[in-house]
């Protein structure tokens, strides 16, 4: 008998919005060549965290952010990336000196049966595979511990917690695997500052904008200065500003109802037979209204549009075995840093 | 409507729809020039030196009122070279500013001029593809930094903005990079052979559906024919993956893109 096929909560979650998307990653095992640069950044804050909450020395994690921005002289978005995780990591470290729980276990990684619940039969065709950031206790309760960046906190992201299904499915597994109960989820946020280092202008620009100015000065005259670009240490110490605002970050805990494991269960169920039925069938069909998602182009647009063109394959796009997560530990993240 | 019968794999060159880019005077027109019932569309002046069929094009609707007459069929062409598709592509994107009456692409907001120019050149250039004639696409190159996943190398690619680019590489059955390959003689001097490279690399976009071609050929139409009309053997390759090289005897890297 062959061995289940390995699978991820981000497999299900793709193969629920967009069947056609879920065959390209997940079957042909195709990624776009160019890199990604949404998600380095909720990666390199993710490693950020771990080694903080392990080591609680904001000096190491410093260093790693160093280390990991090393053209950042060269690379404008390095640059960027580097200075708003460094203000980031420091603001968290002095927002947090202090934790209310204690750390059970980082980046832990689980593998369980996928089961029916109206059987309790397990899947012979898939097993589900997963990460999470943290398990933490608090008092006597444990809680998973969610690391999220996020571009801003609003009732809307807040109230979206609660439909992080992801979560709560794999509180199930921890549970199955760990044998800990898990009473909820602690959502640790962190907000990206919008914070741009200024470019300052160039002669040119100086001297259009001198020229706009004195053309609306009833004398004549102005007084206008060139605007020079903003040092290094000028804007970490904004956005070291910025990140002492209490606001920048954020605490949120969810119970876990016993009735949402139970419903998951069942979706998911439903999900492997979906996912069978249409592998023995050879039919992955697109969902359109899932093209523009996030606001921009699904990062299989080019191949659909195309009708899988293998010159489109061959030319921007490769291959990478998937369940990336469970290696590399990245999140999806959904906006750009800046 | 329905079909009765299934469609067979086009067989002609000029059933196809071809990317041809390269850097500038390497020879893409006159590789063109030479095509079954060859017409240009015009969109700059480099085709002097050659005897060819034009229509000179400089502007959207000039494109536009040429492929409608092109569409008639009351004509003995059978290949239709736009020549440059980056010009077309300009043209393009003035034609639907000066639509939208806006100055730039941007000044629609939220990405929609662009979506706007993308659209309408895709929608032109699919209607030409289905046109029972050949389309060559003629561009120029440029080397681009790309960053992948594994670090960042140039890549020689069309000059196309990188949106345009998808939607071309996503139409054309073959994709031919026009290349010098240097090769060093007896006595070390470096000697030069226009090659056309038509298998993916991580140095250079190129491609080929039909499977019929090898991975490099001289840049040299009546060769190219030869091969293309042999009876397919070897399956589908790419070009080496391995990075690039010192450009010594056998190393395949390409030249330097032109401008």
């Amino acid at each position: 008998m062959s061995t289940p096929m390995l699978t991820t909560y981000s497999m299900w979650s793709l193969f629920r919005n967009c069947r056609k998307a879920c065959d390209w990653r997940y079957q042909r095992e195709l990624v776009p060549l160019k890199r990604n640069h949404n998600l380095n950044f909720g990666s390199l804050i993710h490693e950020c965290l771990e080694i903080w909450h392990r080591d609680r020395d904001l000096k190491q994690v410093l260093n790693f952010i160093d280390r990991a921005c090393p053209n950042r002289a060269q690379e404008d978005r390095e640059q960027r990336d580097w200075h708003l995780a460094t203000a980031m990591m420091k603001g968290y470290a002095a927002r947090y000196q202090t934790e209310e729980f204690e750390v059970i276990a980082l980046e832990k990684t689980f593998k369980g049966k996928i089961v029916n619940p109206a059987t309790g039969a397990s899947s012979r065709s898939f097993v589900l595979a997963g990460k999470v950031d943290g398990i933490v206790r608090i008092g006597d309760e444990f809680f998973l511990l969610e690391h999220k960046t996020a571009s801003q906190i609003d009732a809307d992201y807040l109230e979206r917690l609660w439909t992080d299904f992801q979560i709560i499915l794999y509180a199930w597994y921890i549970e199955q695997t760990q044998g800990l109960r898990i009473a909820g989820i602690l959502y640790n946020i962190l907000v990206k500052a919008r914070l741009q280092q200024g470019r300052g202008e160039t002669e040119a620009e100086f001297e259009e904008r001198r020229r706009i100015l004195i053309a609306k000065s009833k004398t004549g005259k102005s007084s206008a200065k060139r605007k020079h670009p903003e040092s290094d240490e000028t804007f970490q110490d904004r956005l070291c500003a910025k990140y002492a605002d209490p606001g920048m970050f954020h605490r949120e805990s969810l119970y876990i109802s016993r009735d949402q494991f139970r419903s998951l269960q069942q979706d998911l169920w439903e999900l492997t037979q979906n996912f069978l039925d249409a592998r023995r069938r050879g039919v992955f069909y697109r969902n359109t209204g899932f093209c523009f998602h996030y606001h921009r182009p699904c990062a299989y647009f080019p191949l659909c549009r195309s009708g899988g063109n293998p010159n489109i394959i061959e030319n921007l796009y490769q291959q990478v075995p998937p369940h990336e997560e469970l290696r590399d530990g990245e999140s999806i993240e959904e906006t750009p840093a800046f | 409507m329905l079909p009765t019968k299934k469609t067979q794999p086009k067989q002609d060159l000029a059933d196809l729809t071809v990317l041809i880019y390269g850097r500038s005077k390497i020879g893409k027109s006159t590789w063109c020039s030479q095509s079954d019932g060859a017409l240009f569309l015009a969109t700059e002046p480099g085709l002097n030196a050659l005897d060819v069929f034009q229509v000179p094009i400089s502007s959207w609707d000039d494109l536009l009122a040429a492929c409608g007459d092109i569409a008639e069929g009351k004509h003995p062409f059978k290949t239709i070279i736009i020549d440059t598709v980056d010009n077309a592509y300009r043209m393009c994107s003035e034609y639907i500013c000066k639509k939208f009456k806006i100055e730039h692409e941007s000044d629609l907001g939220y990405g929609k001029g662009w979506a706007l120019i993308n659209n309408e050149f895709h929608r032109v250039l699919t209607k030409m593809a289905f046109m029972s004639y050949g389309l060559f696409l003629v561009s120029h190159s440029v080397e681009k930094e790309i960053e992948t996943r594994t670090g960042k190398h140039t890549r020689i690619v069309p000059t196309l903005p990188d949106k345009a680019r998808k939607i071309v590489l996503g139409m054309v059955d073959l994709i031919l990079f026009c290349d010098l390959e240097i090769t060093k003689d007896e006595d070390g001097n470096p000697t030069y052979r226009r090659v056309m490279r038509t298998k993916p690399s991580p140095n250079y976009e190129a491609g080929d559906r039909t499977g019929r071609l090898p991975e490099t050929i001289d840049l040299d139409f009546s060769k190219f024919i030869e091969v293309f009309n042999m009876p397919a053997t070897a399956p589908k390759v790419s070009a080496s993956r391995s990075q690039v090289g010192s450009g010594d005897k056998q190393s395949k890297v390409p030249a330097s893109a032109g401008k």
